[in-house]
C-alpha cells in the first residue's frame, strides 16, 4: 500500500486492516516517520519525536497481533501527545526549555490509557508555551507552522497537534483545552477536534494552565476517530479531583449519520460579532445542510455570550497566575515575553473580582443550560476568522480589524466557562485555502449527540477528504 | 476604588513593587497596557448583576 495513502488513514480504516492483518503496525510506523522526515523542516509539530521506540514498539505489536493477541482498535495505530502530557521516561517540556530535561517518572492517565489500548507513541508535540495562547507561537522549540500555507499559525495552544494530524503525520493527536486550544487549532488546519464536558477525561499527568478550565480531548481527522478515542480515554480517574463518576458509553454508536429530530439553536449573538464573510457563509452552509437532513433549526439568544471573554480572561488569568507564580519568581525571564507578560498581569486581579467573575461564571453555566432545556445542540463557527499570518497581533473580521488573542477565543471560550462538550468540525474552505470549522456544542456529558451530528454532517460532505498541500 | 477609574501609570508602579513585577522599561510598558486591559475587564464583570450567584468555582461532575 502507498505509504501516503496510510498516513493519511482513519485510525477506524487502519484498524480494521491491522485486525486483518492486511497491513503490519511496523509498516504504519514506518510510513509515519516517513512523512514526518519529509514534512517536519516546514511544519515543525514535534518537539521529541520517538523514532526508535516506536519502531520497537511496532514490532512488539505485529508479534502480538501475529499471536492473536489484537488489544483494539487502536492497537499499532500511531498516537502524538501535546508536550504538557507527561510520559514515563520521556522528556515533557511543556513547550519550555526551562523543562528540556525534564522526565516524568509515571505516565499521565491518558498516556498510560492508550498504552494498555495498544497504541504506540510516536512523540511530544509542539506547543504554544505552557498552553499559554492561541496562536501556536514557542520561540524556544521553533513556530508551528500551519499545513495549509505555512506563512499562518496552526492555532494553538495545541498547535504541534493540529499540523501532525491535518498532514498525515499522526494518525491521534491529544490536544488540552482551556480557552479553545483544542477546537482552534482544529478548525484552523481543517481537523476534527472534541472538548469533551469537564471532568470526562483525566487531567491527572497534565501540566495545568487553570485548573477550573483545563480539558483534555482528541484532535483527529475524522469524528469516527474522536469517539474511538474517547472509547479509551474518557472514564472515571481517582486521581484526579474533578473526574467524573459517570456511565462511560460506547461513543461509536453515535455515528448513525441520523440528525433527524435533532434541535439545533443558532445563538444570535455569535453571528453580531465581528467575523468573516466567508466564515459566515460556510457555517450557514453549514447548518442548512443539517436543516436539510432533518435538524430542527431555530434562532436562540444567549446573551451571557458576550461576557465569555471577561469572564474567562479573569478565572484563566488569575488562575494561571497562581499556578505558575514560583515559576515565574524563578525562572520568568527564561519564559516568552508574552507568556510572561499574561502570567505576571494575571497576579494584578483581586480575589474579589476572581470570585467576582466566578459569579458570573455560574450565570453562564444557567444561561447555557436553560438554553439546552429548548434545543440540543448550539452551532456556530468555531472561529470567526481563518488562520492569521504568524506572529501577526491583529486580523481582520469582516470589516473590523481585532486582536489575534481575543477574535481566535471568541467562540469557544463560553464552553471552557461551562464546561460543556463542544466539537469543531470541518466546514468549508476560504478563497485562500484555508479551512473552516463548524462548532457543535451540547449538554453536560452528552457527547454522543455531539458526535452524532457532527458525524452525521462529516458524512454529507468531503471537507474531511481534502489534503493540505504539503 | 481606584480599578473604577482607568487605572494610571503610577497606580501600576507601586503595585507592580508590591507585587514584585520588575522589568526593563519597555516590557512594564507593555505589562502596564496589558493590566489596563485585565481591569477593564474587572470593571465590566462588575457591571454584570450577579445578585444571588454563588462562585462557581468549577462545573462541578456528579461523583455518584
Amino acid at each position: 500500500m502507498d505509504t501516503l495513502e496510510i498516513c493519511y488513514m482513519s485510525a477506524g480504516d487502519l484498524s480494521k486492516l491491522v485486525q486483518n492483518k492486511e497491513v503490519s503496525p511496523v509498516e504504519i510506523i514506518d510510513a509515519h516517520l516517513t512523512r514526518i522526515e519529509a514534512t517536519e523542516p516546514v511544519l515543525n509539530s514535534f518537539i521529541t519525536l520517538l523514532a526508535d521506540e516506536s519502531r520497537a514498539a511496532a514490532h512488539q505489536a505485529e508479534k502480538d497481533i501475529q499471536a492473536g493477541r489484537y488489544k483494539g482498535p487502536l492497537h499499532g495505530i500511531p498516537v502524538g501527545l501535546k508536550d504538557l502530557y507527561n510520559t514515563a521516561g520521556v522528556r515533557t517540556t511543556s513547550g519550555s526549555k526551562i523543562f528540556d530535561t525534564f522526565i516524568p517518572e509515571e505516565d499521565c492517565t491518558v498516556a498510560a490509557r492508550f498504552q494498555q489500548a495498544g497504541a504506540i507513541l510516536l512523540g511530544k508535540l509542539n506547543m504554544h508555551q505552557f498552553a499559554y495562547g492561541p496562536t501556536g507561537e514557542n520561540p524556544d522549540y521553533g513556530h508551528m507552522h500551519n499545513p495549509w500555507n505555512p506563512e499562518m499559525v496552526t492555532g494553538g495552544s495545541s498547535g504541534g497537534s493540529g499540523s501532525a494530524t491535518a498532514a498525515g503525520q499522526c494518525t491521534i493527536t491529544t490536544g488540552s483545552d482551556t480557552g479553545g486550544s483544542i477546537r482552534i487549532p482544529a478548525a484552523l488546519c481543517g481537523i476534527v477536534g472534541l472538548k469533551p464536558t469537564y471532568g470526562l477525561v483525566s487531567r491527572w499527568g497534565l501540566t495545568a494552565l487553570s485548573w477550573s478550565l483545563d480539558h483534555p480531548g482528541p484532535m483527529v481527522r475524522t469524528v469516527e476517530d474522536a469517539a474511538i478515542t474517547m472509547n479509551v480515554i474518557a472514564g472515571y480517574d481517582p486521581k484526579d479531583v474533578a473526574s467524573a463518576k459517570v456511565d462511560i458509553p460506547d461513543y461509536t454508536t453515535a455515528l448513525t449519520g441520523d440528525v433527524r429530530g435533532l434541535r439545533i439553536g443558532m445563538p444570535k449573538e455569535y453571528f453580531e460579532a465581528p467575523m468573516d464573510p466567508q466564515v459566515r457563509k460556510a457555517v450557514l452552509d453549514a447548518i442548512s445542510l443539517l436543516e436539510s437532513m432533518g435538524a430542527e433549526v431555530k434562532e436562540v439568544s444567549f446573551p451571557m455570550f458576550n461576557q465569555s471573554q471577561a469572564i474567562s480572561s479573569t478565572v484563566l488569568m488569575a488562575e494561571a497566575s497562581a499556578y505558575h507564580r514560583d515559576l515565574l519568581e524563578k525562572d520568568g525571564h527564561q519564559l516568552y515575553e508574552p507568556v510572561r507578560q499574561r502570567l505576571e498581569a494575571g497576579l494584578f486581579i483581586s480575589a474579589a473580582d476572581y470570585l467576582r467573575a466566578q459569579q458570573a461564571r455560574a450565570l453562564l453555566d444557567q444561561e447555557g443550560r436553560r438554553l439546552l432545556d429548548d434545543v440540543d445542540l448550539l452551532a456556530g463557527p468555531t472561529e470567526p476568522v481563518t488562520a492569521p499570518e504568524l506572529l501577526a497581533a491583529t486580523v481582520l473580521a469582516g470589516e473590523q480589524e481585532i486582536g489575534v488573542v481575543g477574535a481566535l477565543t471568541q467562540y469557544t471560550r463560553p464552553y471552557n466557562i461551562n464546561g460543556f462538550p463542544a466539537i469543531s468540525v470541518p466546514c468549508g474552505f476560504s478563497d485562500a485555502g484555508l479551512p473552516i470549522g463548524l462548532q457543535l456544542a451540547g449538554k453536560p456529558f452528552d457527547e454522543l449527540t455531539v458526535l452524532r451530528a457532527a458525524h452525521a454532517y462529516e458524512q454529507a460532505t468531503d471537507w474531511h477528504t481534502r489534503r493540505p498541500p504539503i | 476604588m481606584a480599578a473604577e477609574k482607568q487605572l494610571s501609570r503610577e497606580e501600576f508602579d507601586h503595585l507592580a513593587k508590591l507585587l514584585g513585577v520588575d522589568g526593563e522599561p519597555a516590557y512594564l510598558d507593555e505589562l502596564f497596557s496589558q493590566v489596563r486591559g485585565v481591569f477593564i475587564g474587572a470593571k465590566r464583570i462588575r457591571e454584570i448583576d450577579v445578585s444571588g450567584a454563588e462562585p462557581d468555582m468549577a462545573f462541578i461532575p456528579p461523583t455518584d
